[in-house]
């Protein structure tokens, strides 16, 4: 059904029936790297928008702050994002209204999960990670497939750089394939320094990562912000 | 599915300080079975000279006969060992001689030049386009995962014994996170004066 | 007025509400009534979703979901084992090494999923909440084909659509240990040994050879655990950590956790002391 020559010698072509295709989906790229430790939980993602080989903007915020001890971090498709995060916020809202006290990040993560399974027919591109503290305040991570399968773990890599980032992390923090290693626990500081150590190697090698990285921790005394200049090229 | 994850594989090779690193899983499989974990993808060319040919297996087999002998036929003529340089533009004429039919195999070259002991790694993708960088280079289905490993954990004039962890470390984890390649796992640390093998203890799922 | 009344018209303040309630419920409606997923904007998903790989500059879109996948379920005289193991795959790219493929359904229910981990988790989580209103309603718990039956009408509805998952439920009710086996086919029938999933082949192989009705609990969990060991050795997309689970009379309890690398060289060691042993 496509155009009968091909699209190299447009003075060649006939008038062919032309197929469109429906592309609803864009990815914009981006990486989101959290570590959780005893009593803090840890998040950064990078502040690069893009399509294809054009930059959107250098300074764009992927991390949402649900609540006082709960943050989402989203790469993917930007319109998914923003769709999902305003119902979430709004259902967010709802349940505070209702039940006159805020979603604990636990209850957050299995409703971000179901409200990913709606759109299973359709679903949103997007590659989300959700941290927080749990009822013990111990620092607890997130990470859904685009459906919304949801699994917890103690540390996890997202986005357009995730399959560079994440055997690292195995190795930094996971302590795979270590022999002799005692030390299990990750310290605040030596997690703030991984989550920098590997997005600067991310943006070396994934184009879609890049410009900055925002970082948010998160301890029982509230969210930090910080931020960290990566390569702009 | 590409025809370059077919069978899956996963290569990497780094300098040193006046010793170069080349490592190889061990896995053969016909997509997700696993056929063999033995399953040689690295080869001597040369006293201080390796090739790893990841992807499809077939054509490693053939790339690497015919590689040899055009090696051969290069040492009877000039009567000297290859270098690094030479073999790695020997390969890359090869492989695009087959532009438009080409082998499915992305090469990672790694050496030391015979005369100076100058480190050298190199790879290609399939239609023979090289790669010489100053750091490492990987190859096969687990490449993003080893880019992110190597990226971070390389640095530079490496001795051999760090060289070694170094890049034992990268490649493990890398292909724990593919599932396709792993199963075991060779690399060779060559030197000016020796070459040493090992074997690495890996996850067999 | 009339006309508003006909309408079903209140007040304005319900009204309201009702906008506001139907715009942010439209977009999460499984709240409400678990069965129902938002429609696509297209006939057939199996088949669209499938063809969404490009965005607008050309880039590959990947939308890989998590899949499992060996799982293993049998009856034996002391009840129902169950073993899987542990790992996600998204393409070739290794998820999680750690995922639970068995769901606790109540404490004499339980679930093993293969296919799309989203699908099974979702819609086990539907049946859990179904199977505990049956409780609260009837005053007893389910029997093992009710609960099966409605999993497997459940996800008849949506068949053709790109539903993947094939489970195994098994659990303990007045008749007895039961097992069955459901997929989102629309298959359900009940058993005594089954496998399911990419590696199922392999462990069928280990499985078959060593089951027989008289295991001692002992030696069925050692059977369960090596054919699912076995699986994860030969199958590229099953490994990580081998989870064991034993349906009792007395309601589910879970055996034990092996990670795959430390049985490799367990049994390797066996395996090695027996051949020298031979020479």
């Amino acid at each position: 059904m496509a155009s009968v020559a091909s699209p190299s010698f447009p003075d060649y072509s006939t008038q062919a029936p032309t197929q469109h295709m429906f592309s609803p989906y864009a990815d914009n790229g981006g990486s989101v790297v959290a570590i959780a430790g005893d009593d803090f939980v840890i998040i950064g993602a990078d502040t690069r928008l893009s399509a294809g080989f054009s930059i959107y903007t250098r300074e764009q915020n992927k991390l949402f702050r649900l609540t006082d001890n709960t943050v989402l971090g989203c790469a993917g498709c930007w319109c998914d994002t923003l769709t999902l995060t305003r119902i979430l916020k709004a259902r967010m809202q709802m349940y505070e209204q209702e039940h006159n006290k805020t979603m604990s990040t636990t209850a957050a993560a299995q409703m971000l999960s179901t409200m990913l399974y709606y759109k299973r027919f359709f679903p949103y591109y997007i590659s989300n990670i959700l941290v927080g503290l749990d009822t013990e305040g111990k620092g607890c991570v997130y990470s859904y497939d685009p459906i919304g399968h949801c699994e917890r773990a103690s540390y996890r890599a997202g986005g357009s750089a995730g399959a560079l980032l994440q055997p690292l992390l195995d190795n930094q923090i996971g302590l795979k394939n270590m022999q002799n290693v005692t030390n299990k626990t990750v310290s605040l500081d030596r997690a703030l320094a991984v989550v920098k150590d590997v997005f600067i190697s991310a943006a070396e090698r994934d184009i879609y990562t890049g410009d900055k990285i925002m970082i948010m921790v998160i301890t029982k005394n509230g969210i930090k912000e910080d931020s960290f200049d990566l390569r702009k090229d | 599915m590409s025809i370059l994850s077919y069978n899956g594989s996963a290569m990497v090779a780094m300098k040193g300080k006046n010793c170069v690193a080349i490592a190889t899983d061990k896995r053969f499989g016909i997509q997700a079975q696993t056929i063999s974990m033995d399953f040689p993808k690295v080869f001597q060319m040369g006293p201080h000279l390796f090739i790893g040919l990841p992807g499809l297996a077939t054509d490693t087999q053939t790339v690497m006969e015919k590689l040899r002998f055009r090696k051969n036929l290069y040492e009877l003529k000039e009567n000297r060992h290859i270098t690094p340089t030479v073999f790695a533009s020997l390969v890359s004429n090869m492989l695009y001689e087959k532009r438009f039919g080409p082998f499915f195999v992305e090469p990672v070259i790694a050496g030391l030049d015979s005369k100076t002991g100058e480190p050298f790694v190199c790879n290609m993708d399939l239609i023979g386009c090289p790669n010489a960088p100053e750091d490492f280079v990987v190859g096969g289905t687990a490449s993003a995962q080893l880019y992110g490993m190597c990226e971070s954990l390389w640095e530079p004039d490496l001795g051999p014994d760090d060289l070694f962890e170094t890049i034992s470390q990268a490649l493990i984890n890398a292909f724990d996170r593919d599932a396709i390649s792993g199963w075991g796992a060779t690399v060779y640390i060559i030197e000016k004066d020796k070459i040493t093998t090992k074997e690495l203890k890996t996850r067999m799922d | 007025m009339a006309l508003a009344e006909i309408c079903g018209f209140k007040n304005f303040d319900s009204c309201n509400n009702g906008i506001l309630d139907t715009n942010i419920a439209k977009s999460n409606f499984n709240f409400t009534n678990n069965l129902e997923l938002a429609v696509p904007p297209y006939s057939n998903p199996a088949h669209m979703l499938a063809q969404l790989n490009k965005d607008e500059t050309g880039r590959e879109i990947k939308i890989k979901f998590d899949h499992g996948t060996t799982t293993l379920g049998f009856q034996y005289q002391g009840g129902v084992v169950l073993a899987v193991d542990s790992r996600a795959t998204g393409g070739s790219f290794i998820g999680s090494q750690t995922m639970k493929k068995i769901v606790e359904i109540n404490d004499f229910l339980l679930g093993t999923l293969a296919g799309g981990a989203a699908d099974c988790v979702y819609w086990d989580r539907v049946l859990a909440k179904q199977c505990r209103m049956y409780e609260l309603r009837n005053r007893e718990r389910i029997s093992v084909a009710a609960a099966s039956k409605l999993m497997a009408n459940m996800v008849y509805n949506y068949k053709g659509m790109g539903l993947s998952m094939g489970m195994m439920l098994a659990g303990w009710d007045k008749r007895g240990p039961q097992l069955y086996y459901v997929d989102s086919e629309g298959t359900r029938t009940p058993g005594k040994v089954f496998s399911v999933g990419s590696g199922s082949v392999y462990a069928f192989g280990v499985l078959d050879s060593g089951y027989k009705w008289d295991l001692t609990d002992e030696e069925a969990y050692e059977l369960g655990r090596r054919s699912i060991y076995h699986a994860t050795h030969r199958d590229a997309y099953s490994g990580g950590i081998v989870r064991v689970y034993h349906m009792k009379s007395t309601g589910w309890v879970h055996i034990d956790n092996n990670d795959c690398m430390d049985l490799h060289y367990k049994y390797k060691e066996v395996k090695d002391t027996a051949e020298n042993e031979i020479i």
